[in-house]
């Protein structure tokens, strides 16, 4: 049942996003994100230029994380949900890590009119094996209504 | 001794450009993420959806760059080169969805670019925003970018 319809009368304030589990990260997944998103910033991909610049070798895009968050936030609520999502990137991710995306819904604001929508907003983060964040933000979704 | 950011650049305009998007792209992107989705990858199932087709994952636009633009050269003239980049700061708004076949509008301006001192030592910051726009003229997405600079 994982794309079933979630609607706005299912989620309440303090609800927590069920977790998204991503990872180990293998350098393979970054080779790949960096084709998909044209990002080929070397940082990314080669151990001796990561070190080079002084990052200590090579970490993940900050991008590939948030498309975790956001593909966690989609999981529960469906595509096509999310009106905005924002994130800081607040550590970085490198090879073998496991990160695990997580939220909880901060509020909720019902349509006034006839043109708007339902909107839940997330509080959203992103950690590694230790428990240390390496994502936080926020995210808007729409949902529609059981009525 | 510290490199110096060359400031000029706030508030201006970054060279427009357009997308096509790409069926594949979509599906290669999610799939690069790990999200299997059948409204990313499979195109029956978007036949079938509200939106007649797949549509693109939350931060698709992150692909949408100016194949065209020399982004070494906008390094070079900020005063820096990719090595000392960090990404601080992601944030997309949606009004409508990406599909493919789209041809979007993506118009970059440089919102600002500033200096703070943090734990790992002096950084600089640049804002940039894109707008996206469609065929109809309609806003599709709202793109905004925080770009570090290990100073």
């Amino acid at each position: 049942m994982k794309y079933a319809r979630v609607y706005f009368e299912d989620v309440e304030v303090g609800h927590a996003l069920p977790p998204l589990v991503k990872g180990p990260i293998a350098q393979i997944q970054l080779t790949r994100y960096a084709g998909a998103s044209g990002d080929f910033n070397p940082i990314h991909q080669d151990e001796a230029f990561a070190r080079a610049a002084g990052m200590g070798g090579v970490f993940a895009h900050g991008m590939l994380s948030m498309g975790f968050v956001a593909q966690a936030v989609t999981d529960w609520l469906g595509v096509g949900t999310v009106q905005k999502i924002g994130v800081r990137f607040a550590g970085l991710v490198r090879l073998e890590d496991v990160i695990t995306c997580r939220g909880t819904v901060v509020a909720k604001r019902a349509a006034k009119e006839h043109e708007e929508q339902n909107l839940v907003e997330l509080e959203l983060w992103a950690e590694n094996q230790k428990g240390e964040k390496v994502v936080t933000g926020r995210a808007t979704a729409a949902l529609l209504s059981r009525g | 001794m510290p490199i110096q950011i060359n400031k000029s650049f706030k508030g201006k305009e970054l060279p427009p450009f357009t997308v096509t998007v790409e069926r594949g792209k979509i599906k290669e992107f999610a799939r690069a993420i790990g999200d299997s989705s059948p409204f990313y990858l499979d195109d029956a199932v978007g036949r079938a959806s509200q939106w007649g087709d797949i549509i693109a994952p939350p931060t698709f636009a992150a692909t949408f760059r100016d194949e065209s633009y020399d982004s070494g050269a906008f390094l070079r003239e900020l005063g820096t080169e990719v090595s000392r980049l960090l990404h601080g700061e992601q944030e997309f708004e949606h009004r409508k969805p990406i599909r493919p076949g789209d041809t979007l509008l993506c118009r970059t301006r440089v919102v600002d670019i500033y200096e703070k001192t943090g734990r790992s030592g002096p950084m600089a910051f640049v804002l940039r925003e894109m707008t996206v726009t469609d065929q109809a003229n309609d806003i599709v997405a709202a793109v905004r970018h925080t770009t570090v600079i290990r100073l």
